[in-house]
């Protein structure tokens, strides 16, 4: 063993042996801050009870108030609606013009970026007829001059996927997987 | 050089319309299907227009399998299923039966709906057009209410004398039942009976036209 390792293994030692009352030092610690969280969780349930625990002028108040109402409002309107009964959304309108008929497609599409119209009557094309979204924000519109006679759709949101419209009926068979809607233009009314 | 012109345009204009739409669809169907798919489904639609059947919904059968990117036989198999049901629609309502309704007729009758049943509709409005009422009954059997129920509604609604506007209301009404939860069947037949309530089975009303006006 050299002298350099002697003093090494001196440190070392040192290093490793108790200070004289540490226990008890790291005890006391330990003790002190459970009273400190006794004493804060005690502090915050006096707040809530406290008459002067806030103090607020006047007009923040009155501010405050009106927020809380508003908030109020909208949620019990929200759950007003979602206590409406459920009725089916209106069927595609239309105005007739001869052999042709213009017909209002109207869809929801919350969180689309993008919603077009595929049919017969535009070969399928899922890009050819693309809906314009209406200012409130959810809703697509699109307004389409079809041939009189039966035509069948859907919906082609974001380009992948592809939905039946559920204001109108259904087609009767799912040929490739998913029904598609059905219009009627040109007896007297639109279906 | 002009009357040669003249002549060019003659001819194309004696050229019988419905060859040039043969060669329109043709020419689609070319345009979105691989070669042995087109040739397929051009044969079912030319052996269908032979018939005298209408050859539009079987080229918009093919686009919309070439769009939805179905495998090159299921195309053909959607095409030549629907072209059977045309051919079987018009045995159910009999040649007069116009293009329209033809193609609700077959898709009726490939959703299970017998072809009594559709002859049994024709009988109750002979004049009018069948196409709302196929509509209806098909757009029943889609939500789950079962063919009997659903073809049994709509040929007792028929034959109350509603009109087309008043299968849509029930329509609508059935539908927004099962939207609420209630079983199809049961939906259907509160569907009718509400119609009925409306509507009467009056004789004077099931003989007028379906689209005659003031209704």
């Amino acid at each position: 063993m050299t002298p350099r390792d002697a003093w090494d293994d001196e440190v070392r030692e040192a290093y490793q042996r108790p200070l004289a009352g540490e226990t008890e030092a790291r005890e006391r610690a330990i003790a002190r801050l459970r009273g400190e969280d006794a004493r804060r969780a005690a502090r915050s349930a006096e707040w809530w009870l406290d008459p002067n625990a806030l103090t607020m002028r006047p007009l923040v108040a009155a501010a405050c108030m009106l927020v809380a109402l508003a908030i109020g409002a909208f949620g019990g309107a929200r759950w007003m609606a979602s206590r409406r009964p459920v009725t089916a959304p209106p069927a595609p309108i239309a105005v007739e013009g001869g052999d042709r008929t213009t017909v209002t497609f109207v869809f929801r599409a919350p969180g689309a970026t993008r919603v077009c119209v595929a049919g017969d009557f535009n070969g399928w094309d899922p890009d050819a007829t693309p809906l314009t979204r209406v200012a409130t924000g959810d809703t697509w519109t699109a307004r389409v001059p079809l041939e009189n006679g039966l035509h069948t759709y859907a919906f082609v949101i974001d380009g992948r996927e592809w939905t039946p419209d559920p204001s109108a009926p259904l087609a009767p068979v799912a040929a490739f997987g998913r029904r598609n809607s059905v219009l009627v233009v040109g007896e007297d009314h639109v279906l | 050089m002009r009357p040669r012109l003249i002549w060019v345009l003659a001819l194309l204009l004696l050229v019988p319309s419905r060859a040039r739409g043969e060669e329109s669809e043709d020419a689609r169907l070319r345009a979105r299907l691989k070669p042995e798919t087109a040739g397929a489904v051009i044969e079912i639609v030319h052996a269908a227009g032979a018939q005298g059947l209408p050859t539009a919904p079987l080229v918009a059968r093919a686009l919309e399998g070439a769009s939805r990117q179905a495998s090159d036989s299921a195309i053909v198999e959607v095409v030549r299923r629907h072209a059977g049901g045309l051919a079987a629609a018009r045995r159910a309502l009999g040649p007069s039966a116009r293009p329209a309704e033809l193609d609700a007729a077959a898709g009726a009758l490939m959703a299970g709906v017998p072809e009594d049943s559709l002859a049994s509709l024709k009988k109750a409005r002979p004049a009018g057009s069948l196409v709302i009422p196929l509509i209806v009954l098909s757009d029943f059997v889609a939500r789950g209410v079962p063919v009997t129920s659903a073809s049994n509604t709509v040929l007792a609604a028929t034959r109350a004398g509603a009109p087309d506007p008043a299968l849509l209301r029930m329509r609508e009404r059935i539908h927004e039942r099962i939207l609420r939860g209630e079983a199809p069947t049961g939906a259907s037949k509160e569907g009718l009976r509400e119609l009925l309530m409306k509507t009467g089975p009056t004789e004077e009303r099931g003989r007028r036209g379906p689209h005659e006006k003031g209704r």
